[in-house]
């Protein structure tokens, strides 16, 4: 039973990790938007291309 | 089929008549308006058609929203100083707001559409705050050509100062949501651990394994204790030294006693520690704050809106040789002279110098009809001028324009409104008295036995009495009654103002935009020499398709048909517009146009002119090559729901007062379609806010509902204040609530949902107290243990979360 003195602390370590994953998460605004990304995944195909200049968009 | 094929753009229903039709990819699409047809067009030609696939058109259901005018101001150095980051060697970054997005299609469009663009080195939009993060190379790209070509895709954009708008609140949120995950991190962990310990009550435990589980145990709570409840012992403390008794003080007392009376255990090497209750308390606690707190918004924006009314630029005549500059509005001095286009915004108050036009002030009076200005008439900052150009001597700027005094106003009422004291709050003094007499009671009771046993019994008292429901009475009700209204169209942009609301005593109405419409309709037409009302508004409505006249956009909703094509149109400020249709000379104007034109008007048209004039209506006169053709009536109708409001608030028994910038005679036919109330009208906004006050001060609690500018300070004085979604953004800064869609109907709605939720929330706190009331004894008879605390405690909680989550269904059945 004596493992569990090691196991123990090394468990809350472990799971002390796991919440300073959270907290970075959340303040490099991975939270922020939580739909748009879902989307944005699946619409990176036909980009159109890159214009030279801005008079050569469309009005 | 069917007449209404919906538009390709918006999918918005396409009447039959609206003209747009063109051919895209080959194949022929019926579009709901002009605006639609040109974004679509682009569109089309950007080679961005994969858009249409993705559309979900029951999400879109608008057309693009108006373009933002004058985008080369957000060029200037000064302006840009305030909302773009400068990141060296010309790239920028900036993150704008952008309006008319609704759906994941938007993202795509927006960010492959910009992404064409040269000199865009990022553009990412955030669909749920609809906001655009921008980083572009100043040296390629302007960002004037950024919002315009934003403008072509359908959409608007406005800078976005994030950190001014809601910066300080979203740290908050975000702390507290640190601190939530960190007491959850901690109970899910120390729970285990307890489970053994509880295990070992019943199974035997060997000695050493117990203080073992015991000191992990004080591991995790400290922590937890020292981060998570940190900002309950700070506003505790923070209370006690104002002598005010906060919710967090009996929280504070619960936790710290807890977790002291553990600690002392873990030293004597004896009994049982209850970390694990203290950890929980917390946890559960703190997911209350944070619901409470997501249902906040800033407050102090609202100045902020204010001042983005104003223009930033001005044309300043140069003296001498007759040049004109565009500089900013700051730069402006007493004394300047400039110029106001149609259609721009007065920069500074001043006096007309030459030049004649109708001004806009609806926002700033209430004023609901574009008034006439000339040489020698006033002009305010942040009015519209509509139709001629006006050359205007600067006589206030800065701080002492009409607009800055607003903002003056709104600060100082939003700054003295006394923080409202919750019910909870009320009961916490009560509260932490009887539970430390009754500790103390317990303490001296048991001390004829010995020492520990009486420390064990009154500390079971403080840990039994630990204001966990107590805590989560109110903040849940408020949750679940700010997300109960909005999906009902009741957006609570304050959770306190449910609980201020149950209690209010008397309703302050708008009159201009709030109980009326707020925009000139044609309430009635009148003809002579043969001529069919339709004939009439469709020979007014081609010329006055022309107009940038607020009553033009009236005159051409009223007409149904095909538009008649006008040419050679002139408008002349002051008198009226003319234009030639189907060959015929059309004039549309006031009494001084048709004697010009000779057309002579008889007795009764001018009897009814008189009478539309003095019931604050518009009176227009056709006339059609020189001949009088009739006469249109345009009037600001009342909303449909108005008057089924004003009878139900009056059966409820509440004041009604309505406040108005219009004249008395507008009042007055007000009383007429709505029954008896107090008017009060010719009021400036200062006055409005007065009056607030005057009622305030005669003991009633007020409910200022308004849409404008002008009833900014009214609304950020009373008590509750609900602004109407189409209204000025000032105005919903300054409120507590904002009624979605303008639909006064939902006023209603919304006082039963604050009934609602604040009975809940008594309800809630008699379930927390008459749980004390049962299990005090049990404590003071010394008969708790831990395994007993983990189980009773969250039993109370579950109770009040539940019966917060019934708020939904009791106002289910309140038809809006």
């Amino acid at each position: 039973m004596d493992v569990i003195f090691g196991l123990i602390p090394a468990m809350i370590v472990l799971g002390l990790i796991g919440v300073l994953i959270f907290f970075w998460a959340v303040k490099s605004g991975q939270y922020d938007d939580m739909e748009g990304p879902a989307h944005r995944i699946l619409d990176d195909d036909d980009m159109p291309e890159k214009k030279d200049r801005v008079d050569d968009l469309p009005k | 089929m069917s007449q209404t094929t919906p538009c390709f753009h918006c999918g918005l229903p396409v009447s039959e008549h609206s003209g747009c039709e063109a051919e895209i990819n080959g194949e022929k699409r019926s579009f709901c308006c002009a605006g639609c047809l040109t974004v679509c067009q682009v569109i089309h030609d950007s080679g961005l058609d994969a858009f249409y696939s993705r559309l979900n058109y029951r999400s879109a259901e608008a057309p693009p929203p108006e373009q933002v005018a004058d985008l080369e101001q957000y060029d200037l150095p000064e302006l840009q100083s305030e909302f773009v980051r400068d990141l060296g060697e010309g790239r920028k970054q900036a993150h704008l707001l952008v309006e008319g997005i609704h759906c994941a299609a938007c993202v795509w469009l927006i960010e492959k559409g910009l992404a064409a663009m040269p000199g865009i080195e990022l553009a990412e939009v955030n669909l749920a705050h609809q906001r655009l993060n921008l980083r572009w190379d100043s040296s390629s790209v302007k960002l004037s050509a950024i919002m315009l070509r934003l403008g072509r895709l359908g959409y608007a954009a406005a800078p976005f100062n994030a950190e001014a708008a809601e910066g300080s609140l979203q740290r908050r949120n975000r702390s507290l949501l640190f601190r939530m995950a960190f007491a959850g991190f901690g109970a899910m962990n120390i729970m285990w651990i307890s489970i053994a310990l509880y295990a070992g009550d019943f199974s035997g435990i060997d000695e050493q394994h117990k203080q073992f589980f015991q000191l992990v145990s004080f591991f995790i709570a400290t922590p937890v204790l020292l981060y998570s409840g940190w900002p309950f012992f700070r506003s505790a403390l923070l209370g006690l030294k104002q002598w005010r008794l906060t919710m967090d003080l009996p929280i504070s007392i619960g936790s710290l006693s807890t977790y002291a009376y553990s600690c002392w255990v873990l030293l004597q090497t004896s009994g049982e520690v209850y970390f694990d209750t203290v950890v929980t308390f917390l946890f559960v606690i703190l997911i209350g704050r944070y619901l409470e707190g997501l249902s906040k918004r800033n407050a102090s924006s609202a100045a902020l809106r204010l001042l983005e009314l104003q223009p930033r630029l001005a044309t300043r005549l140069l003296d001498g040789h007759g040049g004109e500059e565009r500089i900013s509005v700051r730069k402006l001095q007493i004394g300047d002279r400039v110029l106001v286009r149609p259609g721009e915004k007065v920069p500074a108050d001043g006096v007309v110098l030459s030049g004649e036009s109708y001004v806009d002030e609806s926002m700033l009076s209430g004023e609901s009809r574009p008034l006439h200005k000339e040489k020698g008439a006033s002009v305010v900052a942040g009015s519209i001028n509509v139709d001629g150009s006006l050359t205007v001597e600067v006589s206030l700027i800065g701080a002492d324009t009409t607009l800055a005094r607003i903002v003056a106003l709104v600060e100082e009422a939003q700054g003295s409104k006394a923080a409202v004291q919750q019910l909870a709050d009320r009961i916490v003094p009560w509260f932490v008295a009887t539970t430390l007499g009754l500790a103390l009671i317990t303490f001296l009771y048991w001390l004829r036995g010995d020492f520990d046993s009486a420390l064990l019994a009154a500390v079971s008292v403080l840990i039994i009495t630990c204001p966990c429901a107590l805590g989560l009475a109110t903040p849940m009700g408020i949750a679940v009654g700010v997300g109960a209204g909005a999906k009902r169209g009741v957006l609570v942009r304050h959770g306190q103002a449910l609980e201020s609301l149950a209690s209010i005593t008397h309703v302050v109405f708008d009159k201009t935009g709030t109980l009326t419409e707020g925009s000139m309709r044609v309430a009635d037409v009148s003809t002579g020499n043969g001529y069919e009302p339709e004939r009439l508004i469709a020979l007014a409505a081609a010329v006055e398709s022309h107009s940038r006249h607020p009553l033009a956009a009236g005159i051409c909703a009223e007409q149904k048909g095909a538009r008649l094509s006008c040419s050679s149109f002139v408008s002349e400020s002051g008198l009226g517009v003319s234009g030639e249709v189907e060959g015929q000379l059309v004039m549309i104007g006031n009494a001084r146009l048709m004697l010009r034109a000779g057309a002579a008007i008889d007795e009764q048209m001018l009897y009814q002119q008189q009478q539309i004039e003095s019931e604050m209506g518009v009176a227009l006169f056709v006339a059609v090559d020189g001949q009088l053709a009739g006469l249109i009536h345009m009037q600001d109708r009342i909303r449909d729901q108005a008057p089924g409001l004003v009878a139900l608030l009056r059966a409820q028994g509440l004041g009604i007062t309505v406040l108005t910038g219009d004249s008395r005679e507008a009042g007055n036919s007000l009383k007429a379609e709505l029954g008896e109330m107090v008017v009060k009208a010719e009021l400036m906004p200062e006055d409005k806010e007065a009056e607030i006050r005057a009622l305030q001060q005669k003991g009633e609690k007020v409910l200022m509902i308004g849409d404008g500018v002008n009833d900014a300070p009214a609304l950020a004085r009373a008590d509750v204040s609900m602004a109407m979604g189409s209204g000025m953004d000032v105005s919903m800064e300054c409120s507590d609530i904002v009624l979605v869609g303008s639909d006064l109907g939902r006023v209603g709605f919304a006082i039963a949902l604050a009934e609602r939720t604040l009975a809940t929330i008594r309800q809630n706190i008699a379930i927390s107290l008459a749980y004390n009331l049962i299990l005090v004894p049990a404590a003071m008879a010394a008969m708790v243990t831990p395994v007993f605390a983990a189980i009773a405690m969250p039993i109370s909680s579950l109770l009040v979360i539940g019966n917060a989550i019934l708020i939904r269904r009791r106002v289910g059945g309140f038809s809006t």
